[in-house]
């Protein structure tokens, strides 16, 4: 048995060895506690981390570091899911979109968080002050159900950038008017009073060539008046054509209806198609990369900060840009508002959106000792004193305190938007399929976009494909 | 060496010796099968991994003894080879044949299920039959326009003019650049708002030029992409071959007043066939590979899905792991069929030469 007895002899080394290591791993935890984060790369993560370093003392006495992974937004699915399917465990703390929850939740990934806020009155009654919107979107899986898995890291929503040079010269004020009979939105009320009828004259309206006059000075290049994200890349077409298909009456497949509720029928109902249609006509009037199909948030934000665009509908994540001299050729022109929405008979504005932002989420292989920490942070960062300094410096709150306070609209030019988008705000779909939802739907849309195929067939498709899948997943029946 | 080996006995199963391979093998079967049946798998996965351990040291103890040292030393390279190499093959086409999602904790046979499902199923099957012409049609385009490009340039290079050396240089940069960076140079040059390419055609047509609005356009931005990329590799490969063409041939035809024409086909042609081959077997399969340029140019707008980048949204954004290995597979199976049929034709030729 001489192989055996070595393999033996080598085993039972071995094992004493990693007893060893482990002990001394729990020894050493008691005062450095590591939390190591994916987050995408972009302002609201780097202020947070700088936050954390400049201000951070954590109250357990321990030394917390935080380890961060800056990701760029293009590759962050899919780097933080090969991480998470790969096994290797190397998030502790993730900043996830919203969509991503149901299927990592099912995958044993995200950890629930019921336990933690029922453990800690003073986080409870943080979640609590979160406007519900948020919550729903950000933390709940099944969607809108109190089971919690995310708590609100930056919350965000689509406004309108528009640049005040351009909207509120007189001259165009005046041929605006003449040619539309209503005023130009200039400042941000009356972008805030904006419908989609104002936004597409905006849009037919500055249309111009290059050596035509805009606000009195001839163009070096073409001008467009208006632009928004109609890209084939990830959600890129759909965070726009949903506000339209929800504001029209119509639906996506809402899983808070499963599994009764269907999508045919429902993503292909005829106000769902009006709503499709009422986007489509808006894409002539937009810069001409559209129709190529990748005018995503970043290309029409850039159309926007190199001055070529009279109005931009995007998140405010990125709007942090348009401020700075060195990135915008707009900088000192800005003006923000409410994205617009559709006008009623009655003369109400239903302004139904598609809401961004992200939530952090725990990670289930996360140590107690950690969750500790973590929970400490979070509380942290979502205090009212942290939270303003957060939205000062250019990041966004979903706390009722901190976002009803007058001074909170002095901060940014598009914080005075924040608070009144906050009600209209909803969310696609959190279950597991949600990639394959996705990428389908973007296709289709693409089609659309592009001229290939009219707003029925899109949605028809859709609706087949929708109907077929999960049917298969046993969310329809 | 075989003498000195014959002298090893060959050992029964039950003498337990340290090149008793076979004792070894039988001692890992039982072993293994005991932890995977009575511990959980994160255990038995490291006492499976010490059984294999052990019979591989049984087989280099066995070896050692018999002075089989030319095994022993190639042992390492092939041990390699199937850790990193065959056994995530046979692992993923054992995946192929289960539905498997990585992001889930469930696996089911379902026998040829995937490769049924992404060969005739209405709904994916058109997904892969789309993705797969589109494929065909970017190996035809890319591969032809560098092949001629490379060519020509090889011929031009072939010359001695004065600075040869430093345009060769220039010409080899794209090949030396990464992908992404070109890619994202191209979006910028193809934009219509911003690109020199729409700017120039404007202002002499004084239309709104937009190169990637339709297929055709888009197609022959990403084939002019991947030209501009990987025409230096196939000129280096063609000017090695031309290079090594002994002058003397061509002062002979010279002196027998052979046209440059029949000087090509009967001098020239015959030493760079080979290196142009190679250069169209690597560009093929590269070419069946291509993924990146589209995700970077259309991310498959315009009916411009490759089956990669197909395979990739399938496997790593969906996580719809087994269908993924069911694609892989048709590649595969498409790529050795591809160069098979490369290797016969050109072996075909030179025999008939």
């Amino acid at each position: 048995m001489t192989a055996m007895t070595k393999v033996k002899g080598l085993a039972t080394a071995a094992s004493f060895a990693a007893t060893l290591l482990v002990g001394g791993v729990t020894y050493a935890s008691a005062e450095e506690v590591t939390l190591t984060m994916a987050v995408p790369d972009w302002p609201p993560t780097r202020i947070m981390k700088k936050f954390f370093d400049e201000q951070y003392k954590p109250k357990s006495g321990n030394t917390v570091k935080l380890d961060v992974d800056f990701i760029p937004w293009p590759d962050f699915y899919t780097r933080v899911n090969a991480s998470l399917t790969s096994g290797e465990k190397k998030y502790n703390f993730i900043v996830s979109d919203s969509q991503w929850l149901g299927a990592f939740v099912e995958g044993g990934y995200f950890r629930k968080i019921n336990d933690l806020i029922d453990a800690d009155p003073e986080l409870k009654a943080t979640m609590e002050s979160m406007h519900p919107a948020v919550l729903n979107a950000y933390s709940t899986y099944p969607n809108s159900t109190p089971n919690y898995y995310g708590f609100p890291q930056f919350p965000d929503v689509l406004v309108t950038y528009g640049r005040k040079d351009v909207l509120c010269n007189a001259d165009e004020q005046a041929a605006f008017k003449a040619k539309y009979n209503e005023k130009l939105p200039c400042t941000g009320e009356e972008i805030d009073a904006m419908d989609w009828n104002t936004f597409e004259h905006v849009g037919e309206f500055f249309q111009r060539k290059k050596g035509d006059k805009l606000a009195g000075q001839v163009l070096d290049d073409d001008f467009y008046g208006i632009a928004y994200q109609a890209g084939k890349g990830y959600d890129f077409s759909t965070s726009s054509v949903h506000s339209f298909v929800w504001q029209h009456g119509g639906g996506i497949w809402d899983e808070t209806k499963a599994p009764t509720g269907h999508a045919e029928g429902v993503v292909n109902s005829p106000k769902s198609i009006e709503g499709m249609e009422h986007f489509l006509k808006l894409l002539k009037f937009m810069p001409p990369v559209v129709k190529t199909g990748t005018m995503d948030i970043f290309v029409s934000d850039q159309l926007f900060r190199e001055g070529k665009v009279a109005m931009n509908i995007d998140w405010i994540g990125l709007a942090e840009a348009s401020l700075d001299p060195k990135t915008s050729k707009v900088a000192d022109k800005l003006v923000f508002g409410l994205a617009p929405g559709l006008r009623g008979p009655d003369g109400k504005v239903n302004r139904t959106s598609q809401i961004g932002g992200q939530p952090f989420v725990l990670t289930t292989w996360t140590t107690p000792e950690q969750i500790k920490e973590a929970v400490g942070f979070v509380k942290w960062w979502l205090s009212p004193d942290i939270q303003n300094q957060f939205a000062a410096g250019g990041g966004q709150s979903a706390i009722k305190s901190v976002y009803s306070d007058p001074k909170y609209v002095t901060y940014r030019p598009w914080d005075r938007a924040w608070a009144n988008s906050l009600d209209w705000q909803k969310d696609m779909w959190h279950v597991p399929q949600f990639f394959e939802l996705l990428t389908q739907q973007q296709d289709q849309y693409d089609l659309a976009i592009t001229g290939k195929q009219d707003a029925k067939t899109t949605l028809d498709n859709i609706a087949k494909f929708q109907e077929d899948l999960l049917k298969n997943a046993g969310l329809i029946q | 060496m075989t003498a000195v080996s014959s002298t090893l006995l060959t050992p029964r199963l039950t003498t337990v010796v340290a090149h008793n391979w076979k004792l070894a093998i039988a001692v890992a079967v039982v072993v293994s099968a005991i932890s995977m049946a009575g511990l959980p798998a994160a255990v038995s996965f490291w006492v499976v991994g010490a059984t294999a351990a052990l019979v591989a040291a049984a087989f280099t103890v066995n070896a050692y003894r018999r002075h089989y040292f030319g095994a022993l030393l190639v042992a390492p390279a092939i041990a390699v080879l199937f850790v990193m190499n065959i056994f995530p093959l046979l692992w993923s086409l054992g995946l192929s044949f289960f539905a498997y999602q990585a992001n889930q904790q469930t696996i089911r046979f379902v026998g040829l299920g995937n490769y049924t499902r992404i060969l005739t199923n209405d709904l994916a099957a058109h997904a892969t039959w789309g993705a797969l012409i589109n494929t065909a049609m970017f190996v035809v385009f890319t591969v032809s326009a560098q092949m001629i490009v490379g060519f020509l340039l090889a011929i031009l290079f072939a010359k001695q003019f004065p600075l040869r050396k430093y345009l060769l240089i220039l010409v080899l940069t794209p090949m030396m650049l990464s992908v992404v960076a070109s890619g994202v140079f191209f979006t910028y040059y193809y934009d219509p708002t911003f690109g020199i390419l729409s700017y120039v055609i404007n202002s002499i047509s004084g239309n709104q030029f937009i190169l990637m609005s339709n297929k055709v356009g888009a197609v022959a931005g990403i084939v002019f992409a991947d030209a501009w990329m990987w025409s230096p590799f196939v000129m280096l490969l063609v000017l090695a071959g031309l290079v090594s063409v002994p002058k003397y041939l061509y002062e002979a035809a010279a002196i027998d007043r052979i046209s440059s024409w029949r000087q090509f086909w009967m001098i020239t042609f015959p030493y760079i066939r080979g290196l142009l081959m190679l250069a169209l077997l690597f560009r093929t399969i590269e070419a069946f590979k291509l993924a990146d340029l589209v995700i970077l140019l259309t991310k498959g707008g315009n009916d411009t899905l490759t089956i990669s980048y197909h395979l990739i949204r399938i496997a790593n954004e969906q996580n719809k792991t087994s269908e993924g290995a069911a694609i892989s597979y048709l590649m595969l199976f498409m790529v050795i069929v591809l160069t098979n049929l490369y290797l016969y034709l050109a072996n075909r030729r030179t025999q008939g030469a």
